[in-house]
């Protein structure tokens, strides 16, 4: 009786690695830069955040994500709620490509992705540079959402093997 | 045509209002509520700092557990990096530390004297404590350099509190909550600071690279040819932003397209920051620090200055009036002295005058006495006509001349 229990709360957990996984980037911020390349880095949140709203997943609650991206102005030090708006639009942008595949093609996924995150990406550097008039270098943008696009295919084929654990 | 377009209504009013059974709120609700946070934090509502600010403290605190075990692994690799450097360093370090103790006299004596010095140029008289605090938070990102210190307005800190490793600047203050405060960088790309380079005494702006230096930025045109490598860089205090004379870095220079180039090496290693100190600089205007002196415990030069004149000054008049009635005294004595030589002058004259009287008496005694013995022969007469009338000038003469004779 305990081991089901016990069963059972690991499963739970498991269900919510996603969400658990995004609070855990998000508050440390990690971008895996140990070898000090210049410009390296990448957005793993949007990676996350685009795959689990492009498979529907049920335990991906919008709220968590939308609290996760205040919580990683916060950590960075951007203007409360422009991460929020950065997730929310990720969400919109994997619904909206959900709701109108009808055959899903990873490739057209991932280019998508690049088009959704350049897009993003864009937006935040036009509202930080002109609105909050933050010094900010366009390269580090560009870069980012080169190895963001990169690191896509990687990180899907990680959380599909995940998604395949959960179901089996 | 028609078809594709109503199509294209339906998935996108499906991705921003539909919700599904697990979803509590529509995704443009989310974006509408994450617009109106944007705006809200970008005005500078009490209550949205004071939002902030407890969120700032949750999210700093949940942050610093989170990054537990990556510090470890850093810091773990960190340390193997130094044991294995250890001897080298070691002896690199002790000759260091001993040409450093004989500049440590001559620097203490120098900056004694430049405080002094900038008091006295000051309107004010400031004080600082430098408080140690630890780095909670230090996540290196891309877009802002910054890290965040578990000390708040709770320990002083205010926005714009210069924050030092060892005596190098690291940053200042940006962003102040309850028990933790956000701190700039000098490498990050919105830091300036206003900096002297000596020995050329030269005045720029260093900003930061979004790397691990500084660029040097608004010389003056022409006076980039004086700058030579190796120069010390160090925060003039233009604007008051920062406290002027702390070092920054050193100057090094490289080619970039066939051009010399400048850039400020940082003599703090902003990567391996594990504790700061925070300088909380109390102001006090020199005319308040007069009137409340005694009742002041003197911590400073200025005051010590003006008690030690305050004394002084206290001796001099109480010794002037001294001698204000002693010189009243003098001169008492002195009309005194006056009067006696007055009165003694009138004795003397009156003295003289009876010692010419006596003399006179004397004289005319004496010649009565010769024309008794002498008168005879001077008096002109039948017998003597060579002789004198008496009574005349010659006749007194002659008697005179007998009786000398």
């Amino acid at each position: 009786m305990a081991s089901l229990r016990a069963k059972g709360s690991f499963k739970k957990l498991y269900s919510w690695l996603p969400i658990l996984i995004l609070y855990i980037s998000v508050l440390n911020e990690f971008d895996l830069n140990y070898l000090n390349l210049k410009y390296f880095s990448f957005n793993f949140p949007f990676i996350l955040i685009f795959f689990f709203t492009l498979k529907d997943f049920k335990h991906f609650d919008y709220i968590l994500v939308f609290f996760a991206g205040l919580f990683n102005d916060t950590v960075v030090g951007l203007p409360l709620g422009l991460s929020s708006l950065s997730y929310t639009l990720i969400c919109i942008s994997a619904a909206y490509i959900r709701n109108i595949t009808i055959r899903p093609n990873p490739v057209k996924d991932w280019f998508y992705f690049l088009f959704i995150i350049s897009l993003i990406n864009s937006l935040n550097y036009s509202l930080l540079s002109l609105f909050f008039e933050f010094e900010l270098i366009l390269m580090n943008f560009i870069v980012n959402t080169f190895f963001t696009f990169l690191f896509y295919i990687i990180f899907v084929s990680m959380f599909k093997y995940y998604l395949k654990g959960l179901n089996d | 045509m028609a078809s594709s377009r109503d199509d294209f209504i339906i998935a996108i009013r499906s991705a921003f209002l539909k919700k599904s059974t697990q979803q509590k709120f529509s995704l443009l609700t989310l974006a509408s509520i994450s617009v109106f946070i944007i705006v809200l934090s970008s005005l500078d509502f009490k209550a949205v700092r004071y939002l902030k600010a407890a969120i700032s403290e949750i999210v700093y605190r949940s942050s610093f557990v989170v990054s537990i075990p990556e510090n470890m692994a850093k810091s773990a690799f960190t340390e193997v990096v130094e044991y294995t450097t250890f001897f080298n360093s070691f002896k690199k370090n002790s000759v260091e530390l001993e040409r450093l103790k004989s500049d440590y006299v001559s620097n203490e004596i120098i900056q004694y004297e430049n405080k002094e010095l900038k008091e006295l140029i000051n309107d004010y008289v400031s004080s600082s404590d430098k408080i140690l605090a630890k780095i909670i938070v230090d996540h290196d990102s891309p877009f802002l350099k910054s890290i965040i210190i578990n000390k708040g307005s709770k320990d002083n800190i205010k926005i714009g509190t210069n924050i030092y490793d060892q005596s190098y600047l690291v940053g200042r203050v940006i962003e102040v909550n309850y028990k933790t405060s956000r701190v700039l960088l000098l490498s990050d790309l919105n830091s300036n600071v206003p900096v002297t380079i000596a020995p050329q005494n030269i005045q720029a702006i260093v900003t930061g690279a979004g790397s691990d230096y500084g660029q040097i930025k608004y010389i003056k045109s022409g006076l980039t040819e004086d700058l030579v490598g190796e120069s010390i860089v160090y925060t003039s205090g233009t604007g008051a932003i920062f406290k002027s004379g702390v070092p920054i870095g050193i100057l090094q220079s490289f080619k970039e397209n066939s051009v010399n180039e400048y850039k400020v090496e940082f003599y703090s290693d902003f990567s391996q920051l594990k504790y700061v100190f925070a300088e909380i600089v109390t102001k006090k205007e020199i005319s308040q620090t007069i009137e409340n002196n005694d009742s002041n415990e003197i911590n400073n030069p200025i005051d010590a200055k003006i008690k030690i004149l305050e004394d002084e000054l206290k001796i001099i008049e109480d010794s002037n009036q001294k001698f204000q009635v002693e010189n009243d005294n003098l001169k008492n004595e002195i009309n005194n002295l006056n009067f006696k030589i007055s009165n003694l002058n009138n004795e003397i004259s009156s003295k003289e005058r009876t010692i010419s009287q006596f003399n006179l008496d004397n004289k005319e005694l004496e010649f009565l006495r010769l024309n008794l013995e002498y008168g005879h022969k001077c008096r002109k007469s039948f017998l003597n006509t060579k002789g004198y009338n008496v009574g005349s000038e010659n006749y007194k003469t002659c008697v005179l001349n007998r009786g000398k004779n």
